[in-house]
């Protein structure tokens, strides 16, 4: 009987297996063969892993831009994730709902939007102007461009985190309040380990999509702060050069992958990953 | 505390839906400026339902979404239900393997799928093109599988294993007590995970981005564009018609689940009830039905029109029947209604090339510049033209024949002539600063200077500003233009091509270089703007021509197109939209006086005297100056200018929480 379903369980995901081994497996691979040959004659080189030398600082910046921003998305997702998971079950639904909503609209006409507001002639200087204050330098800056992460991604920490923080046993709670905790000893010896594989997939989910964003700081940014997907985009895109973009999106891949590997060392099987 | 959390949740959605709001209310403005409201209106919403392109796009989109998302929902249902049943080793290692599209960015899916597809299908398969509708399909299908696999999981890690033995010992056989046990039971995964799959599905951009070819777009990928070319308000009104879709869509679902779990509690048995059961199979029905007209829709499509003709050219470069100027696709759709022509833009020459170099697409019709249709002949990118179809070519004037990098006319036909020169602000500009091309690294203007964003045209620039050949093949001097460009980046706010016209109508930049048609048509919106053209230092004469790339599948279609381009009245009008000076001398006689008569678009032979045209280099230093480009305006000079110094104290902050986090884990896992 036991080896009867397993067969049956190879039957069935073997065509699901081979789809996902040639489609997401073997593209990785065409990747590392692009990556490591050379544009002009094909032939197996290391000149494109040589020229990523000149691309550390971007990469730095784009690993330094997203991990601010997923912090900055943490602090402001845990309270208003926290909020929505001690409401009633009608207003969490509703309120899951009016959260996940921006995701499913198209990115680029939001981040659109932010040029509208931030720029000198926008609608927020156009204000500051009228109220004496005077205009600011807010668009083509870093803070500009981590703006816009944390507008685009802040969805995907609020969800996992509002996962895990409502599945927490209320009794818990309780049982630390009977035993004489004040509601801040309540927050950081109960809930708060309690929602750390919320915390910690949150993270991820900002930082992954945040670190190989491009668009946001063609828009909102300036000549300095341009980041890695914007790069491989180009050389994709614009360069002719797609050897060097593979060897770049590889890059970034590994970084992702250690990244997500270190997270999951630390958050133990996958818990409430699931959105 | 609990206050501060619920101010905090009202001030983030506040953040959340602000922007979304502003594109809403930019929706029913009667002008086209997002920061300006002038009045109220519905007329983009008149305007967006006229438009078919935009419709046929959200089409397009919505079709693989349905597509990809049943398809996943299909596959991954099955397949989640075979891993369930492999042996905990085997399930672990297909996770891992379903974990890898969800984990990997975006871009690099995109990418690697792009590569894989034009690997196989244009080098080992020879399809001329490769990235069509069938990969965007795969392409969703894969990224769209791990939401189902993920979502009905647990619901089957929930369900009682007895229930389906029970099922059998009572003589179901195992495909009957799938369908009466087990699908009822995970129903709720299977319907969580298709609605992720088809909002992800119909949301996306990046990987569409990178897997789709000119022939089938869908409409994120088109929006791509149209944000960077001069913004057409009809967007916004489309994005708020989808904004109000979803939001009913989300809201009833949400209230359905609600009613559902009230009854549920109510009756504690959990049976349907039946007018729910019925919305159920009606929704059923009405899935299916959607998926068979998309179906059925997609194949009349391409039977109704024989000939689908893709023409790929320059964004804002033909007549598109805004501001009272002729249609001109849908004149010639009008004149030769068995051929539907599929419209598509890229912005520079270099992006042109690269699409056509890495292959995977199919167009008909392009229209690259000069030195672009050198290197194109050269590299056998471009087919021999039969003139035979093409007799409005007798309309072309004896100068644009037989031009140095076409010198037998073979392969090209001209579109248009023009000039590089700066297009600046007279409101801000001080007249005694516009002496040349130094404008562009006048310092004064600091961080409201607009950059051409190809690199032959800003290497043009900086050669005529240095007093060098703009067709040197000599590296240190092509250097010293790398060198001349780096020292611009910090001053420059952005590198541009279409996005030009709304900053510099907006008047968020004052100096840019840009071509003089495109000045000519924000002069127009802007009446502040001025064009200038530095005549002692030299500038660019440059002509786009129509080619047909070896890629082209409709040869002869394409002909008729450029024959249909050259007649006078045709080009004539298009010209009015365009701005440009026609190689037909007798297209001026249909063109408004004031721009045939513009010393703008059509120069003295005295002023064209001191213009130049680009010539193709070589491969080698294509790509060598291509390399320089990219390094000068992306990455050089880095320590010199704008340092995120003011980023490092939020830097040790994470560090420090980052390790403060470790120290925790570990002495709690000690513990």
């Amino acid at each position: 009987m036991k080896k009867n379903k397993s067969s049956l369980g190879v039957m069935l995901s073997l065509p699901y297996m081979i789809w996902m081994a040639v489609f997401t497996l073997i593209p990785l691979g065409v990747v590392c063969y692009y990556a490591l040959t050379d544009p002009d004659t094909g032939a197996f080189s290391w000149v494109n892993v040589t020229m990523l030398g000149e691309y550390w600082s971007v990469l730095g910046r784009s690993i330094l831009y997203s991990l601010v921003s997923a912090l900055i998305c943490l602090l402001l997702g845990y309270p208003v994730a926290y909020f929505i998971a001690h409401q009633g079950k009608v207003a969490q639904k509703i309120l899951y709902m009016l959260v996940m909503l921006p995701m499913c609209m198209s990115f680029l006409l939001r981040t659109l939007a932010w040029v509208g507001l931030l720029q000198d002639t926008g609608i927020i200087n156009d204000f500051l102007d009228l109220i004496g204050i005077g205009r600011l330098q807010l668009i083509r800056t870093p803070a500009a461009v981590i703006l816009g992460m944390v507008y685009n991604y802040l969805p995907y920490m609020i969800l996992p985190l509002y996962a895990t923080i409502v599945k927490i046993d209320h009794r818990l709670v309780e049982a630390a309040e009977d035993l004489g905790c004040n509601s801040l000893q309540v927050f950081t010896k109960v809930i708060f380990p309690l929602s750390v594989p919320g915390i910690l997939s949150g993270i991820t989910m900002v930082f992954v999509p945040a670190v190989s964003t491009f668009y946001i700081s063609q828009k909102l940014g300036n000549t300095d702060t341009i980041l890695i997907g914007d790069i491989i985009e180009k050389w994709f895109k614009q360069g002719n050069n797609p050897h060097l973009g593979a060897a770049l999106s590889l890059v970034l891949m590994i970084l992702v992958f250690v990244c997500t590997g270190i997270m999951n060392r630390f958050g133990g099987e996958e818990e409430g990953v699931i959105v | 505390m609990k206050r501060a959390n619920k101010i905090l949740t009202i001030l983030m959605f506040l953040f959340l839906y602000a922007p979304m709001a502003v594109l809403i209310v930019a929706s029913f403005n009667t002008g086209n400026d997002i920061t300006n409201f002038e009045g109220f209106t519905f007329r983009q919403y008149a305007l967006l339902f006229k438009d078919s392109t935009l419709l046929s796009l959200l089409g397009n989109s919505v079709l693989v979404a349905l597509l990809s998302s049943f398809i996943a929902v299909a596959f991954g249902t099955v397949a989640a239900v075979g891993i369930h049943n492999l042996n905990p080793k085997m399930r672990k290692v297909v996770m891992r393997l379903t974990d890898i599209p969800m984990t990997n960015p975006d871009i690099v899916t995109g990418v690697s799928l792009s590569l894989l597809f034009i690997f196989v299908g244009s080098n080992l398969l020879g399809a001329k093109a490769a990235l069509n509708f069938g990969t965007l399909l795969i392409a969703h299908v894969t990224f769209c599988l791990p939401y189902v696999i993920l979502n009905v999981m647990p619901k089957l890690k929930q369900m009682d294993r007895s229930l389906t033995d029970a099922a059998m010992d009572l003589g179901c056989t195992p495909l009957q007590s799938f369908f009466k046990v087990t699908l009822p039971e995970i129903m709720p995964g299977i319907i969580a995970g298709g609605i992720m799959a088809f909002t992800m599905s119909l949301d996306d951009f990046v990987i569409s981005y990178f897997v789709t070819g000119p022939g089938f777009i869908t409409l994120p990928v088109e929006i791509y564009s149209y944000t960077k070319k001069p913004i057409q308000p009809k967007i916004y009104a489309m994005f708020t018609l989808l904004f109000g879709l979803i939001f009913v869509l989300m809201l009833t679902m949400n209230l359905l689940q609600i009613n559902a779990e009230k009854k549920k509690k109510d009756t504690r048995v959990r049976v349907e009830s039946k007018g729910m059961r019925i919305f159920k199979r009606a929704g059923a029905v009405a899935l299916a039905l959607c998926l068979l007209l998309g179906c059925v829709f997609l194949g009349v499509q391409a039977n109704q029109h024989t000939i689908i003709l893709n023409v790929y050219n320059w964004g804002m470069n033909i007549a598109d029947g805004t501001d009272d100027t002729l249609d001109i696709i849908a004149a010639f759709e009008e004149k030769y209604p068995h051929i539907k022509v599929n419209y598509s833009t890229y912005d520079s020459n270099e992006v042109l090339y690269t699409k056509l170099k890495n292959g995977g697409i199919s167009v008909d019709v392009i229209i690259p510049s000069d030195y672009m249709i050198d290197r194109m002949i050269e590299e056998n990118m471009l087919l021999e033209l039969n003139y035979d179809n093409i007799p409005n070519f007798s309309y072309v004037d004896a100068s644009f024949r037989n031009p140095d990098y076409d010198p037998e006319n073979k392969y090209s036909v001209p579109y248009t002539w023009g000039t590089v020169g700066i297009l600046y602000n007279t409101k801000y500009v001080d007249s005694a600063d516009v002496t040349g091309w130094e404008l562009l690294w006048n310092e004064k203007y600091a961080g409201k200077i607009l950059m051409i964003d190809n690199s032959r045209d800003a290497f043009g620039i900086a050669q005529y500003l240095l007093g060098y050949d703009v067709n040197t093949m000599d590296k240190a001097q092509l250097q010293e233009c790398a060198d001349k460009l780096a020292q611009q980046r910090p001053l420059v706010q952005q590198y541009v091509m279409d996005q030009i016209y709304a900053t510099m109508q907006n008047e968020e930049a004052y100096v840019a270089a840009y071509y003089a048609g495109d000045c000519m048509l924000m002069m127009e919106e802007n009446p502040d703007l001025a064009f200038y053209l530095p005549e002692h230092q030299g500038f660019n004469l440059f002509t786009d021509a129509m080619c047909i790339p070896t890629c082209a599948q409709e040869k002869e279609a394409a002909e008729l197109f450029i024959n249909f381009l050259c007649d006078p009245e045709i080009s004539g009008a298009n010209m009015d939209y365009i701005c440009y000076a026609s190689p037909i001398s007798e297209a001026k006689n249909y063109m408004e006086d004031y721009l045939a008569e513009s010393q703008i678009v059509y120069p003295s032979s005295q002023i064209l005297e001191k213009g130049t045209s680009y010539a193709y280099l070589s491969e080698d230093i294509s790509r060598y100056v291509e390399g320089l480009y990219q390094h000068a305006t992306k990455t050089a000079d880095q320590s010199q200018t704008d340092n995120p110094n003011s980023l490092w104290p939020i830097v040790a902050v994470i560090a420090l929480v980052g390790v403060a986090g470790v120290v925790w884990f570990l002495r709690k896992k000690k513990k």
